[in-house]
């Protein structure tokens, strides 16, 4: 087993405009889905962020407050979970919710130092 | 499944289900939260009569689950107040509200909230009883010996007082924590007092009431930023009160006094528990009421028989307990414990000390201890009298009874 990061990454909901109907759809399935990798006991963690988003970049460090309406592709947080492959991985995340809106969840394997 | 259980299960949950929900919502809505969770419960009576789900807490926690996006869509319209929820992944932290050592910090959070100094000291038990502990109107009036209106009026006034001075569901930090966990654990005492002290005849509310206490209590000491000695304290003088709880009152729902108690019913669990939390009260040696007061309880729940009461240590206690709380109640007890130990003078003159009217309900104590001081010096129809007295200043029936029945036997001698 290894360790897997899912990345996600779409817009925000309230710069797309949904009805607090469709957002109650959506949370539904989040809560479905997170409870469904809890109960096959392969999350190791996880965390929401917010939106707000400050940048320091270059060599200046230049510093930008940058509005969540300016991005189109908002990290909205990730999970940790215990997988086999990415092929795992892949399977597990047909279950994000988000896909027709545009989302996207990005699988990252998580370095390990096997001596 | 036992109505019983579904009601404890409901009170447990009522409170673990606001706590989190207020956490995410904030108190400004705490009136739609309580709504919701209420009308969750309705729906769970309605389809667990037709088929019990395997794990009725899970589905509870689900339930509040499904609350969130209720409630969401039931605030939506005005803006302020209204958690941030802009992304799917929100959903993750939500999710992990609902596990148990958040909920645990979601209660303590609202055991914190019902003493806020902003609440009026008499309102903060019956909005604890109903926001944290989960007891309805109705219970808490027959809890507290209170009408149903006042309770509800006390319940909004707190509510209200919330959300004009826009308090935070917080635990305070810094120079307000040790202030604010002196009333708490104040609060806790006090659903304790009412349980245990109470005589009124439902048993059952009683045990609810100290269970309650026993266990708010056992949530504040879990946490290290919340924990004290004289939380400890507490527990301990819980515990061995607790113990004594079954052997009070008889089939026949009579007072039975300390003397006439039959001692193996005492619940021996709870005194290991209370022994327990006694070490770690007097880690430190700063000493509250709490610790003198648990002292004392302990050393009845040490004599195996009435007779056999280390009354010479009792009174030491009390002298302690009486130099911190100089109160004509703990005076009086002072005096019970010389009469025990034969040292009359000295308790008569403490008791021309005392005056009745102080004691305010509880003035028939003070009759009825003078009627122990005549009785133990053979003076039978002073102590008769006095019994009168007492009779003439007491208010609660099985009280009453109680006193009956000793002048009775009074008489008889």
């Amino acid at each position: 087993m290894k360790d897997f990061m899912m990345i996600f990454i779409g817009p925000d909901y309230g710069d797309l405009g949904l009805s607090p109907e469709e957002m109650q759809g959506r949370m539904g399935k989040w809560f479905t889905w997170h409870e469904k990798m809890t109960e096959q006991g392969i999350v190791k963690e996880g965390n929401a962020l917010t939106a707000q988003v400050r940048r320091v970049t270059g060599k200046d460090r230049t510093v930008t407050d940058v509005p969540s309406a300016e991005i189109k592709e908002l990290v909205g947080g990730y999970y940790v979970i215990q997988a086999k492959d990415f092929d795992e991985v892949e399977q597990i995340a047909q279950d994000f919710p988000d896909y027709d809106l545009g989302g996207t969840v990005e699988i990252r394997e998580i370095m390990v130092f096997d001596q | 499944m036992e109505p019983k259980l579904i009601d404890h299960l409901f009170r447990h949950h009522y409170g673990k289900m606001v706590s989190v929900l207020t956490r995410i919502f904030g108190l400004a809505h705490i009136e739609t939260i309580e709504d919701a969770v209420q009308d969750a419960f309705v729906k769970a009576t309605v389809s667990w009569t037709h088929t019990m789900p395997d794990n009725p807490e899970a589905w509870l926690t689900q339930a509040a689950k499904n609350r969130v996006l209720d409630i969401f869509r039931k605030l939506k319209t005005h803006k302020k107040h209204v958690p941030q929820l802009s992304t799917g992944p929100s959903a993750i932290a939500l999710s992990d509200l609902f596990l148990d050592t958040e909920i645990e910090d979601s209660q303590l959070r609202m055991i914190f909230t019902a003493c806020h100094p902003q609440l009026d000291p008499r309102d903060r038990i019956a909005f604890a009883l109903k926001t944290v502990s989960g007891f309805s109107i109705k219970e808490i009036a027959s809890a507290l010996l209170t009408k149903e209106d006042s309770i509800k009026k006390r319940i909004q006034r707190a509510r209200k007082a919330i959300k004009k001075k826009d308090i935070r569901f917080a635990i305070p930090q810094g120079k307000e924590l040790p202030e604010r966990n002196d009333s708490v654990l104040e609060v806790v005492y006090l659903i304790f007092n009412e349980g245990f002290h109470s005589n009124r005849k439902d048993m059952l509310v009683r045990k609810d009431l100290c269970g309650e206490a026993l266990r708010l209590c056992q949530l504040i000491l879990k946490r290290e930023a919340t924990r004290s000695p004289e939380g400890y304290a507490l527990l301990a003088l819980m515990c061995f009160h607790a113990a004594r709880l079954d052997s009070k009152i008889n089939d026949a729902n009579e007072i039975i006094d300390l003397r006439h108690q039959d001692r193996s019913k005492w619940h021996f669990p709870l005194v290991k528990l209370g022994n327990h939390a006694m070490v770690r009260a007097v880690e430190d040696d700063v000493y509250s009421h709490y610790h003198y007061e648990a002292a004392i309880a302990a050393e009845h729940i040490k004599a195996r028989s009435f007779e056999e009461t280390n009354w010479e240590a009792i009174f030491k206690w009390y002298e302690a307990l009486y130099a911190i709380q100089p109160s004509p109640s703990v005076a009086l007890n002072m005096v019970m414990t010389q009469i025990q130990r034969g040292n009359f003078e000295d308790a008569k003159e403490r008791l021309q000390q005392i005056e009745p009217a102080d004691l305010e309900q509880r003035s028939y104590l003070y009759y009825g201890t003078y009627a122990e001081y005549y009785q133990l010096q053979g003076e039978r129809k002073k102590a008769v009298s006095c019994m009168e007295l007492a009779l003439l200043a007491v208010q609660n029936d099985a009280e009453r009874k109680y006193l009956e029945r000793k002048k009775e036997a009074l008489l008889e001698m």
